[in-house]
């Protein structure tokens, strides 16, 4: 099966793609390795794809969005790495790929993903939950089970398709969703990207949702998955092998919720110290702390959420400003200094 | 809540809680006052009191109000508590008491280790500055001799045995001097650096060299080679050779000093698992016995030292495919282990044990009834089980049937336990047996994180008389254990599950009658039949 594997990200997360693509590489050096990447590199780093662990780098300024610089204006970081998933893996169906893969930049792979080309031979669709087994712990169910309900049943640092179909028809329906609607914004019942796909087992036939414990593991979920280290070397999840972690929040916050259900299940500790060790050496000390290029104006000023919320509720600020990031006479900008406030 | 605190307050305090702000009432269900006041001293000097200064001040400054109940800890599992600025001990206690409070961290003491992990690079020594000692003080010592080397042996290992202490130093220490005895000549071969890896052949180091016990510096390799073949000639018929650890050795370097002595067959000791990892003790990332699983597992993939397993391995290959080496285990447990990991092609396999019990004679009885007492023998630290013996004490200690005692060369104030100061040394070997005979203690609980190739502690506990207590994972000790029927082999569950419901008692002396032993010490090497080229 011909397996195009993509992430999505900014250069601030160049050090996590780095390490999820090492780790796919070393698992499966047949599968094309894809960088989607919503940014310009910073000035004094030196950018050489062909040094970079993944085959395929693709600009979201090359997704031939429409009014892409009033488009990427509406969204802050997280909403536009998200949003741009689905114009890729729309247009990645027509690419020649039996199936293509999306996971975050901040996954890694700990095993080989095999079963997935298995499953995807009579599935259409994969996706993994946030749990696959219900919490009964009040403080439990408030952080973990509650939270998937406001912000997504499936976790969406990973989906997988077949490229005809009915993956094909869920790619086309989440690129016409995301370019539109995939916002932070969940008291009108969207959280990026995930919201959306609760409707998947609805909308859609041949979906499969993965149960196994091994896929997906994350501060979430460790609540409910114990995991081992057996003598034979194989790193075990409530039984079945580790395929691939989620290392959300990497720092205090994901250290804490890590440390509460962890608890003394240390092999999850002994994990997520291999991935800060991994980060570490991937790290390019001269990208700057949390850099995006479309953070700011073009005078260096930053954009707040706020402006973006307001120039994304008003077409007319859209029609006025097509390219809202100008500084100077006549930008939207200006316009907020005078009116705006 | 006046109703609680009626039910739980004596008649008498019931007006003072009336008065209290209801969150003190609360702390006070579960407060320590004595603990408070023996910990923190000043507030009794201050004449505040307890449970007001830990309300008001003792939380913020991080003060436990229980042994029950780390403050730091349960801010550290809760940020939100802290970011609510809300009394943690308060919100324990009205929030079900959640883990994350007791006097072990909740994430367990391997969580700590984890956190203060090292990678190997940075355990590596400087580089080697090249300053050596001249070749001809080299040469010039080697010209007095005991036997004009005509029966030399060379021992190679990590560091230089007449200068530190340890088990393997006394073990190269008991070679030396059976060599001494026989008048036969010794040369130690050590890296100049702490090197905590093999090193590769482009690497540079000094080498160490002990001369019939004498230090004599540091020499380059290329040095060695030439001063000992001028010294030794090419009959080798009487020497032999030991390598004890190849840490900081390049394997060529070492090949090519025993070739100048006209050496080719020696002795390749097991004391640690360096030709299977450059986790040696088969530690994965220093919290749980791995057991050398296939290089390349999942687990290697996580593991610290799992990216310099290779050079290990490749680094022994190269060693056993030039050197015709007789594999010596100082346990059977450890030789088994050894030959399921590797297809090194050893010329031959033996196991020879450090120490053997003899002359068992009954030991003294005790008065039945007392409590059975549990010790710790060695240095607190963690990979020797220390967290595990400490779980026990603070978990048992006010328990009357229980008596904790601590043998070493330094104790851990903070531990509930009677503390002996015990330093074995060449002066006194027996020291720590002679201290847990003349104690009477029922059992030690011997307790290494990482498999044992040998454990001297579990000898000399039983050879005290006493029942030796251990993990599943702890190699020699466990195969000793069970072997022998001197203690019993449990895993952590079943260690505070044994406690808790008195069973463990059962190893008392009292019902054990134990024996007493000599310990016979062997001289390695020294011991064993292919200990020479003939």
């Amino acid at each position: 099966m011909k397996i195009l594997c993509y992430s999505s990200f900014t250069f601030s997360y160049l050090n996590r793609a780095r390490v999820l693509f090492q780790t796919l590489r070393e698992h499966h050096p047949d599968w094309e390795l894809a960088a989607l990447i919503t940014d310009r590199p910073p000035e004094g780093f030196n950018f050489d794809p062909a040094a970079e662990p993944f085959d395929r780098l693709v600009w979201a300024s090359d997704l031939n969005i429409p009014n892409f610089q009033s488009w990427l204006f509406k969204h802050d970081v997280v909403e536009v790495c998200t949003a741009v998933k689905g114009p890729f893996i729309h247009q990645a169906c027509d690419w020649g790929f039996d199936a293509v893969i999306y996971m975050d930049p901040d996954t890694a792979a700990l095993a080989s993903l095999s079963p997935l080309e298995g499953w995807l031979e009579d599935h259409d669709i994969l996706l993994t939950p946030h749990l696959v087994d219900a919490n009964d712990d009040d403080a439990a169910i408030r952080d973990n089970d509650l939270s998937a309900s406001r912000t997504g049943i499936f976790n969406l640092g990973f989906v997988a398709i077949r490229t005809t179909g009915e993956g094909a028809r869920f790619a086309k329906w989440w690129n016409d969703r995301l370019l539109s609607y995939c916002y932070d914004d969940m008291p009108n019942g969207m959280f990026v990207d995930q919201r959306w796909c609760d409707h998947v087992p609805a909308l859609f036939d041949r979906l499969k949702i993965i149960r196994d414990p091994g896929y997906n593991v994350a501060s979430w979920n460790l609540s409910t998955r114990k995991v081992t280290v057996e003598k034979n070397g194989t790193i075990s999840v409530n039984g079945a092998p580790l395929r691939f972690w989620h290392f959300t929040k990497l720092g205090a916050v994901g250290d804490a919720m890590t440390k509460r259900y962890a608890g003394t299940n240390f092999p999850v500790y002994e994990i997520w110290a291999w991935y800060k060790r991994q980060i570490q050496a991937a790290t390019d000390p001269t990208i700057p702390d949390r850099w995006w290029a479309f953070g700011a104006y073009d005078d260096g000023r930053p954009i707040a959420k706020r402006e973006r919320v307001l120039y994304r509720e008003r077409i007319d600020l859209q029609q006025a400003f097509p390219n809202p990031f100008a500084s100077g006479r006549g930008s939207f900008q200006e316009w907020l200094e005078h009116e705006g406030a | 809540m006046k109703r609680l605190i009626a039910a739980v307050a004596p008649r008498g305090l019931r007006g003072r809680f009336r008065r209290m702000h209801p969150d003190h009432a609360v702390a006070a269900r579960a407060f320590d006052r004595a603990f408070y006041l023996k910990t923190y001293p000043d507030v009794g000097e201050a004449g505040s009191d307890p449970l007001e200064h830990f309300m008001t001040y003792g939380w913020r400054e991080g003060r436990d109000p229980s042994p029950e109940f780390s403050v730091r800890a349960y801010l550290e599992a809760f940020p939100a508590v802290a970011d609510a600025d809300v009394n943690p001990f308060v919100h324990w206690i009205t929030h079900g008491r959640p883990r994350a409070v007791v006097a072990e961290a909740p994430e367990g003491f391997r969580h700590d280790v984890l956190a203060r992990l090292t990678s190997v690079e940075e355990r590596m020594p400087a580089p080697f500055d090249g300053v050596t000692d001249p070749e001809v003080e080299l040469s010039a010592a080697l010209m007095i001799s005991r036997g004009r080397l005509a029966g030399l042996h060379i021992t190679v290992s990590h560091d230089d045995y007449s200068a530190n202490l340890g088990g393997l130093q006394a073990a190269i220490q008991r070679e030396a001097a059976r060599l001494a005895e026989r008048r036969r000549d010794h040369l130690h071969l050590y890296p100049a650096g702490p090197w905590p890896v093999v090193r590769t052949a482009t690497e540079r180091e000094g080498l160490g060299v002990v001369w019939n016990g004498e230090a004599l510096g540091i020499f380059e390799p290329a040095a060695i080679v030439r001063a000992l073949a001028a010294a030794a000639g090419t009959d080798a018929s009487g020497r032999s050779f030991a390598i004890h650890s190849l840490l900081g050795h390049a394997p060529d370097e070492v090949v090519d000093i025993l070739a100048a002595a006209g050496l080719n067959r020696g002795v390749f000791w097991l004391h640690d698992f360096a030709s299977l990892c450059a986790g040696f003790h088969l530690l994965r990332n220093d919290v749980e016995d791995c057991g050398a699983p296939p290089p390349g597992s999942p687990a290697c993939g996580i593991c610290v030292y799992g990216p310099w397993r290779d050079r290990h391995l490749d680094a022994h290959a190269r060693l056993f495919e030039r050197l015709q080496l007789t594999v010596a285990a100082p346990s059977q447990a450890t030789l088994d282990l050894w030959r399921a990991s590797t297809r090194l092609p050893a010329a031959g396999a033996v196991v020879l044990p450090h120490v053997t019990l003899a002359a068992p004679r009954p030991a003294p009885a005790v008065p039945a009834g007392r409590p059975f007492s549990i010790a710790y023998a060695g240095l607190p630290v963690t990979h020797k089980g220390w967290p595990i013996f400490k779980r026990l004490a603070h978990r048992f200690a006010a328990d009357p049937r229980y008596a904790f005692h601590h043998f070493g060369a330094r104790g851990d104030p903070n531990l509930p336990a009677t503390f002996q100061s015990v330093t074995a040394g060449p002066s006194r070997p027996q020291a720590m047996r002679e201290a847990l005979q003349d104690a009477e203690i029922d059992a030690v609980l011997v307790w290494p994180l990482c498999r044992e190739t040998f454990s001297f502690v579990a000898y000399e506990a039983v050879a005290a008389g006493c029942a030796v207590v251990t993990g599943p994972d702890s190699g020699n000790v466990a195969a000793f254990v069970r072997d022998t029927g001197h203690g019993r082999v449990l895993d952590e569950a079943a260690l505070m599950a044994a406690f808790e419901s008195g069973e463990i008692a059962d190893l008392s002396r009292a019902r054990r009658a134990p024996q007493l032993f000599d310990l016979r010490y062997s001289a390695l090497t020294l011991d064993l039949a292919a200990a020479t080229n003939t």
